[in-house]
């Protein structure tokens, strides 16, 4: 134990700390995630040296993961894919003035998540790796779909919301059926003269802050641009304030969550947005009370922030143990360990436990300085919605541009997707289809495909996907129990809404 | 980064947003690499091996040259294209055997490299190209799976279609075609996605071997047999020069020696002319050809320089990658005889 | 019986054309959808219109069509220059950077509803400033391609 104290020396704890804060800036902008922060400061680790260099990049991926939520409640843009589901509720509390509030949910939630997920990183790795390789192409499809009947309970009015959920899936399957998912690699929805651009499909990012920011920014140039961000008179600070008792009743939310998040993260390929949606899901289904969801209710955001933060110590679970990375940052974060002759696989933990230890000590101080740095400084943030709308739309417009760019490393194409998909985001509220179900399913379109394909070549029938596993059926179970909810969910809405009609 | 080199890059960039209103006529002129050079490259990832072998030759070239290069892991379809737009100099492309394999197995977007580019220098090798199979298989050596396969029993080979992935279960294929006619049907292919995938494939059962890497499954081979993710190598790709070339104590725990027993011409792989087929990963430059041919001088120039020095073959090794440097016209000779090769195979098998 | 059923779910895909397997399916749930929303929701609100009880969306709507159109026109205008000033200094960055400045400036310009002195020369510090503070840490310091 001395030794690995030895190697903890003030700037490793100075470097994840300073990781938080780009991180954190980084995920703050729209369209710049954690990936591309841990991506540009890769070089940098070389110098540094092993220890010093996974403290940077932790602190880095954790910031970068909770940068997300900034834009997610303030301005309605998710800042990562993954904070998606905190626009839900984040942003109707911005509206009636209570960004500060919900940010400090957020934060508090994320610090639960990155903790509880660490714990069981530091704990169970090994243990739970053994487990996570029993989901094969079917349970990922049935995880999928478990995420996909989100769309049912979350739509104002359910076919239009299940017509908007298959729309967005179509879109994800333009371009290529990917040689890297192993598919063949011919194109499919496009013409042919469309080919050079949409190849490889619209890429999630800019569709995301295309459909969400510029689309925003559309219907408010269309009212004419009229008074403050937070809508008529905010009055700052005012309204309920921050306090932990909004916690109270929501342990089991907030550690149900960060489970969710830990698990999802651990499962490779399953992207970490599908985290927060299952969190989502879940909360909706399971609370007493889900009617104020997705308008403004804290219970949302504990949701969907503990469970996209619990996420980093579930995706460092296949990298640590099976040499697999779970998301698309612990893919660059191999680079990093490659770089300095460190092979990660089974073995990684048993042959390197110093490193396995250094790793743990930057997790938890980087969730630590995250919850520090963001909680105190989230009074200054919030004041954004102050800024007046002729100065702020500008800049969003700017970084989006930024982000949308950068995040292929420097592809024009995905500059003019966010203006095809502000349009096409400004229509489809026009014509009242719903924005939510659209982006999840376009979120979960593409993996459903590789999932639900591969898993009927290799077995040849559909009946494999109830009969694969014991796992199996379980999902079934859940997805079952999901879909019979949200029915009752709406079943009671609209006998409710009868009542007060009459 | 500390506070006076930010001033310094301040500096710098006031003083180069000058020049480029200046001097941009007038650079145009000389033939040579221009000031900012972007390397686009045929993957995504920049945590995978092609942007890693990318950045240290950039890198190494951008010191040399004193210019700005930059890696960007714009994928294989993106890069093309840049590539196939800027006859500047501004942008180059590294890639691997995947640029022409990808035309060869007739997959979307990969047009003939040798036809529409410049072949540019060769760079480095990665030698870790592998098949494996569970601990547990009765598959003791490549040969126990061409003899099964021959016998009509069905050995089902997950890979990733078309290209790099693929080449060594085609030149499998052919030589059961060879040593045991109509009999080759059996070999099939599992076409799957990442590492992740094919591993997960090995795990349930789906697949009898798997196409893998020595990098990312050498810890695999090291688990006790009674773990169910325990692997075992087959068959290594490279040839036996360039194993031999790698460090003493190989990788992981498994060292040169070890790795030797993997590769031609104790594991063979025959192609029905004599020869045993043989894969090296190779990654080199791809030019557009209307880039002035000065650039393609001064960078075989620069890296003959670079490799003169002896530094990059450290940094090279150290990332487990063979250092293989060839100028330009001798790489793309070479490179187009080992197209010819495996385009006989990959017709052989249709 | 029990044959019938597992050669009703059996399903062999080829691999030539797997690629249309599960955007078939996805055209018909589409399909099948988009039918239920036109007998369920399209009708009775075209019949709402009719009877004046609601109205179109977008065209039977009031809307700012300067300020609309204008972002749209702006937008499309800051793309397509940014990639053609970036093309005459590749890799700089300088694209976006000279390209932001005036579209952050007519922007905000177009967004304000009285241009008093003061506010006008808040937007033309904003887009001296934003744009080159953008572009000096991301391009410069963290090396990112911008246009």
């Amino acid at each position: 134990m001395l030794d690995i104290l030895s190697l903890l020396d003030i700037s490793f704890f100075l470097l994840a700390a300073l990781g938080a804060l780009v991180g954190i800036i980084f995920g703050a902008i729209p369209g710049m995630t954690a990936t591309m922060a841990v991506a540009v400061c890769l070089p940098l680790t070389y110098a540094l040296g092993l220890n010093h260099g996974l403290a940077l990049l932790l602190g880095l991926y954790v910031g970068g993961i909770s940068g997300g939520m900034v834009p997610a409640v303030l301005l309605n843009i998710p800042g990562t894919p993954s904070s998606i589901t905190t626009t839900f509720d984040g942003y109707p509390m911005a509206q009636k003035g209570e960004g500060e509030r919900a940010l400090k949910v957020c934060v508090v939630a994320s610090l639960v998540g990155g903790l509880l997920s660490a714990a069981v990183l530091f704990l169970f790795a090994p243990l739970l790796a053994e487990f996570s390789i029993k989901f094969s192409y079917v349970e990922k499809f049935l995880i999928i779909l478990l995420a996909l009947t989100v769309i049912a309970s979350m739509s104002r009015n359910m076919l239009v919301g299940i017509f908007s959920g298959v729309l967005g899936i179509w879109l994800s399957l333009i371009g290529t059926y990917s040689i890297s998912d192993g598919g063949n690699g011919h194109t499919r929805l496009m013409f042919d003269f469309l080919e050079p651009y949409l190849f490889d499909g619209f890429s999630l990012l800019p569709v995301l802050i295309g459909i969400f920011g510029i689309a925003t920014i559309l219907l408010e140039a269309e009212e004419g641009i009229k008074g403050g961000l937070g809508g008529k008179h905010v009055e700052f600070g005012k309204g309920s304030g921050f306090s932990f008792g909004l916690f109270k009743g929501r342990l089991t939310n907030l550690v149900r969550s960060s489970f969710i998040g830990t698990f999802v993260g651990m499962l490779p390929g399953v992207g970490g947005s599908a985290a927060s949606v299952l969190a989502y899901t879940q909360e909706k289904n399971l609370a007493r009370d889900s009617s104020e969801m997705g308008k403004g209710a804290p219970q949302g955001l504990i949701a969907s922030e503990s469970a996209n933060n619990a996420l980093t110590g579930g995706a460092l679970i296949p990298l640590l143990s099976l040499g697999i990375p779970g998301d698309s940052t612990t893919a660059v974060l191999i680079g990093a360990f490659t770089l300095q002759g460190i092979q990660v696989g089974p073995l990684f933990i048993p042959e390197n436990a110093d490193t396995w230890y250094v790793m743990m000590t930057a997790l938890v101080f980087a969730n630590v300085v995250m919850f520090f740095l963001m909680f105190y400084a989230i009074k200054h943030i919030a004041k954004v919605v102050l800024v007046p709308k002729y100065i702020l739309y500008p800049i969003i417009v700017m970084m989006c541009v930024v982000g949308a760019y950068a995040i292929n490393y420097g592809i024009m194409f995905d500059v003019w997707t966010l203006l095809i998909f502000g349009v096409l985001g400004y229509l489809i509220q026009k014509v009242g289809l719903e924005v939510a179900p659209l982006i999840i399913g376009f979120i979960l379109g593409g993996q459903a495909e590789v999932y639900f394909v591969k898993s009927l070549e290799s077995f040849g029938t559909y009946s494999i996907f109830f009969t694969k596993s014991p796992i199996a059926v379980v999902l079934w179970l859940l997805i079952a129990a999901s879909v019979a909810f949200s029915v009752i969910i709406s079943l009671k809405g609209r006998a409710k809404r009868q009542a007060e009609a009459f | 980064m500390s506070m006076p080199s930010i001033y310094k890059t301040l500096g710098t960039s006031v003083l180069m947003a000058g020049m480029a209103f200046g001097g941009s006529a007038a650079m145009a002129a000389d033939a040579h690499l221009p000031g900012n050079v972007r390397v686009v490259i045929g993957s995504t990832s920049t945590g995978g091996d092609t942007y890693q072998n990318s950045s240290i030759v950039a890198d190494a070239l951008a010191k040399h040259l004193d210019i700005n290069m930059k890696v960007d892991a714009v994928g294989a379809s993106s890069a093309f294209r840049f590539l196939d737009r800027d006859p500047r100099g501004n942008t180059l492309m590294i890639f691997h055997d995947q640029s022409y394999l990808g035309n060869l197995y007739g997959v979307e977007g990969y047009s003939d490299i040798f036809d529409k580019y410049t072949i540019g220098p060769t760079v480095a090798i990665n030698p870790g190209n592998a098949y494996l199979v569970p601990k547990d298989s009765p598959y003791q050596t490549l040969d126990d799976v061409i003899e099964a396969v021959g016998n009509g029993e069905e050995v089902r080979v997950a890979i990733q279609p078309g290209g790099v992935s693929e080449i060594g279960f085609s030149a499998l294929k052919n030589a059961i075609a060879l040593e045991h006619p109509g009999m080759e049907d059996n070999l099939v292919a599992v076409n799957t996605g990442s590492q992740a995938d094919k591993n997960q494939q090995l795990f349930d059962g789906q697949a009898d071997m798997i196409n893998g890497t020595v990098q990312a499954n050498e810890q695999y081979t090291r688990l006790p047999a009674d773990d169910q993710k325990a692997m075992r190598f087959l068959w290594l790709t490279a040839r036996e020069s360039t194993i031999a070339q790698a460090p003493e104590d190989g990788l992981g725990q498994t060292t040169r020696e070890q790795l030797l027993q993997y590769v031609e011409p104790n594991v063979t792989v025959p192609m029905g002319n004599g020869d045993n087929f043989t894969f090296d990963k190779e990654f080199f430059f791809l030019f557009n050809k209307d880039m002035d041919p000065a650039i393609v001088d001064q960078i075989d120039q620069a890296l003959t320089e670079i490799y003169a020095d002896g530094e990059i073959q450290e940094t090279q090794k150290n990332a487990f990658f063979i250092p293989d440097f060839k100028p330009s016209d001798e790489a793309a000779e070479y490179l187009e005889t080992k197209m010819s090769v495996y385009k006989d195979i990959i017709t052989n098998i249709q | 019986m029990e044959s019938g059923l597992s050669s009703l779910l059996s399903v062999s895909i080829d691999f030539e054309t797997s690629h249309l397997f599960f955007p078939h399916i996805i055209h018909w749930l589409l399909g099948g959808l988009f039918a239920l929303i036109l007998v369920f929701n399209v009708v009775p609100f075209l019949v709402a219109v009719r009877r004046g009880e609601k109205t179109l969306p977008i065209l039977g709507e009031s809307m700012d069509k300067f300020r609309f159109f204008g972002t749209l026109a702006l937008i499309a205008a800051y793309f397509y220059l940014m990639s053609v000033v970036g093309n005459l200094f590749p890799y700089t960055g300088y694209g976006f950077l000279f390209v932001s400045m005036p579209f952050l400036l007519l922007m905000s310009l177009m967004y304000m509803h009285t241009r008093t002195t003061r506010k006008v020369i808040t937007a033309a510090i904003n887009a001296l400033v934003a744009p080159t503070l953008a572009w000096f840490i991301l391009a410069k310091l963290f090396q990112i391609t911008l246009p």
